[in-house]
């Protein structure tokens, strides 16, 4: 390794988390290897161990400045076990309802603020015009002020719901601290209903912008970020999208069913691999195994974003949201075998499945915003034993959201695991990086225009969440990439900014 | 004027929550003195969830965690808004930078302040799970809270460069 070339990109330290990104050439020029390095956050487990594991909804919120609520639903789903109690159906309902607005607000603001700059404003536009004011200056004034009032509506039903902005307090074991009334649910019904016209105004943006576009429709169906890996999903009783619960159901690159199990089942399904270079851990199917970042039936690497839920899935469980799922896997040519689509492997075509999302989140939250059972008063059933064990899931907008509690007798925690969404994609990511950059570095040429972006692009699609919630300032330059010689001495840098 | 002081950090990450140190010792502040006339806020993101905060404010204090590494943890400073520029969309990639939110704020006619400033307070340890800052750090808390009381309520000014020491 020592005589080959290398190549670092290198954010330092920005406001939401950091990564680093190191190319590593072979001899004849080409690219031997990719790693994507993260600095992982200490201590989780140890900071927890000892805590009352009832806190745990509103301590895990806290590690994550993007996702609490996600975070917040997992933590009590895996109390709900840990104290044996099964939450009245109203209380899930509440649950959800908050969950669906978290949705809304999540995957609105990255396909405006994020993963839409690349194709509205376009992938090759620079850097400084790659953002939400280049989406607005394309798109027009009247669509930021939608994006605004957006997050703005459902940020004020995850408030009412919740109890709090941002980090809900809501969640209890055993169900909600608060139940809905009448005056509180037909707001949120009229905000469910301007939830399902914004999304609809979203696919249709990406209709007119992206797939009439040849440009940006072959970019999306080119095999450019193509990967053939299983995908992960947590799916209802007839195997449809569902984000807040259900069963884990992992399908094979063709698309059948490998294996569908209950969340409290994963450690016998998931294997974490460790690469010495990393502090991340890798996460693949137990029972294919670790062959090394590749694609195939026979390698373990597996997704889980939205187009991995949705290629998991046999349709949406809306209406609307399932005319546009069908449209985008026949857009795909994809067969259907079996009653389902075969999965679509364009990772591109995951900010596609995010807006198909953004409608199944706002369809549903309308269903259940109308729903004669959502006010009723029957929101807890206080718990009377302790299991000593709670696992809980949902699909967190990045991937599937696992907490593993464990306690003693008196509900004091002895030990804490989790898998975040992001980890289960950091496989995937690697290998989508590698091959954007094999396709950007060739026999020792570089291509030096719009480098940055296209490596960007590869993981900014699984909208990946690394060191969540730091917010240190930074003092160095964002994005610097240093070419180093044989020796390892850098011979060339150059840097976004 | 009205004035919105902000704590942006994460409270259980060491000493990234150091702003939000420095905002409940100024809420502290607020109980004794009535002449503070301010918001306080803690505050966990950047980007849009930050530029939420500061709508309908004329002045607003925002103080974070800053890693330079080239000064002693605990130094202070105060930042340009350009300092806070570089969320440029690689890791986390949810969101959008400060100052392309308040500009994105400013384009649909939001009301947002014209005079922002921003205290970095140099952190040592940003990735370990903990309630408690470092020692230096620690030290900054005090200094900083009181700096910005007699900024707002005596208009002593707050600190430059040679703030940097504490």
């Amino acid at each position: 390794m020592s005589a080959n070339k290398r190549i670092t990109i290198d954010p330092i330290t920005r406001l939401e988390g950091h990564g680093k990104i190191e190319i590593f050439l072979n001899d004849e020029g080409d690219v031997a290897n990719t790693y994507f390095q993260v600095p992982e956050l200490r201590g989780f487990e140890q900071f927890c161990v000892g805590r009352l594991a009832e806190d745990m909804p509103v301590i895990t919120n806290r590690i994550c400045g993007v996702c609490p609520e996600a975070h917040h639903m997992a933590s009590v789903k895996a109390l709900d076990m840990l104290f044996a109690v099964e939450p009245p159906s109203a209380a899930k309902k509440i649950r959800e309802l908050l969950y669906m607005a978290f949705y809304v607000t999540d995957h609105t603001t990255h396909f405006y603020a994020l993963g839409g700059p690349d194709f509205i404003v376009g992938p090759d536009a620079p850097p400084s015009e790659r953002n939400i004011l280049g989406v607005i200056k394309k798109v027009g004034l009247d669509i930021g002020k939608q994006v605004i009032d957006c997050r703005a509506r459902n940020h004020y039903v995850i408030k009412m719901l919740g109890g709090r902005g941002i980090h809900p307090a809501a969640g209890q074991p055993g169900g909600w601290s608060k139940p809905v009334t009448e005056e509180e649910r037909k707001e949120i019904e009229q905000i469910a209903k301007d939830n399902i016209d914004f999304a609809l105004f979203s696919l249709k943006a990406f209709d007119d912008i992206v797939l009439k576009n040849s440009n940006y429709l072959d970019l999306v169906t080119s095999d450019i970020y193509l990967h053939k890996t299983y995908y992960m999903g947590t799916v209802d009783e007839k195997n449809r999208v569902n984000f807040y619960d259900g069963m884990i159901r992992v399908v094979d690159p063709e698309g059948k069913e490998f294996v569908k199990y209950h969340p409290s089942e994963y450690y016998q399904h998931i294997a974490e691999h460790v690469e010495s270079w990393t502090y991340l851990k890798y996460p693949y199917l137990k029972k294919v195994g670790w062959k090394g970042f590749v694609d195939g039936i026979d390698s373990g690497v597996y997704a889980a974003s939205p187009l991995s839920r949705l290629n998991v899935s046999d349709s949406m469980a809306t209406p609307l949201a399932q005319e546009h799922f069908e449209k985008m896997y026949e857009t795909f040519g994809s067969k259907k075998i079996n009653g389902r689509y075969q999965p679509i492997h364009h990772r591109l075509a995951t900010h596609w499945a995010r807006l198909i999302e953004l409608l199944y989140a706002a369809e549903h939250m309308l269903e259940l915003a109308t729903d004669p059972e959502i006010t009723s008063p029957e929101v807890r059933k206080i718990p009377e034993g302790i299991k000593g064990i709670g696992i809980g899931s949902v699909e967190a907008p990045r991937g599937t959201l696992t907490h593993h509690y464990e306690s003693d007798e008196r509900g004091v925690l002895t030990k804490v695991n989790m898998i975040v969404g992001t980890t289960n994609n950091y496989a995937p990511m690697t290998m989508s990086i590698k091959r954007a950059a094999e396709k950007l570095i060739q026999k020792g040429k570089i291509v030096e225009e719009g480098i940055l972006n296209r490596i960007e692009m590869a993981f900014r699609l699984y909208d990946p969440c690394l060191s969540c919630a730091t917010h240190s300032l930074p003092g160095k330059m964002p994005m610097i990439v240093n070419i180093r010689n044989q020796d390892g001495e850098v011979i060339r840098t150059f840097k976004r900014d | 004027m009205k004035t919105v002081v902000i704590g942006l950090g994460n409270p259980i990450l060491s000493d990234d929550s150091v702003g939000i140190k420095v905002a409940r010792e100024i809420e502290r502040f607020k109980i004794q003195n009535s002449k503070l006339k301010i918001n306080i806020i803690e505050a966990y993101a950047g980007g849009l969830r930050l530029m939420d905060e500061l709508i309908g404010y004329d002045r607003a204090i925002i103080i974070d965690a800053m890693v330079t590494g080239n000064v002693k943890p605990g130094s202070f400073k105060v930042l340009p808004l350009s300092s806070l520029v570089t969320t440029r969309n690689i890791s986390c990639t949810h969101d959008t930078n400060i100052l392309t939110a308040i500009e994105f704020g400013k384009m649909l006619g939001l009301k947002l302040p014209d005079d922002i400033t921003i205290i970095g307070i140099e952190a040592k340890d940003v990735e370990t799970f903990a309630e408690e800052l470092t020692d230096d750090v620690h030290k900054a808390v005090t200094i900083v809270a009181s700096k910005i009381v007699d900024e707002i309520i005596y208009k002593k000014g707050l600190c430059s460069e040679k703030c940097l020491d504490n």
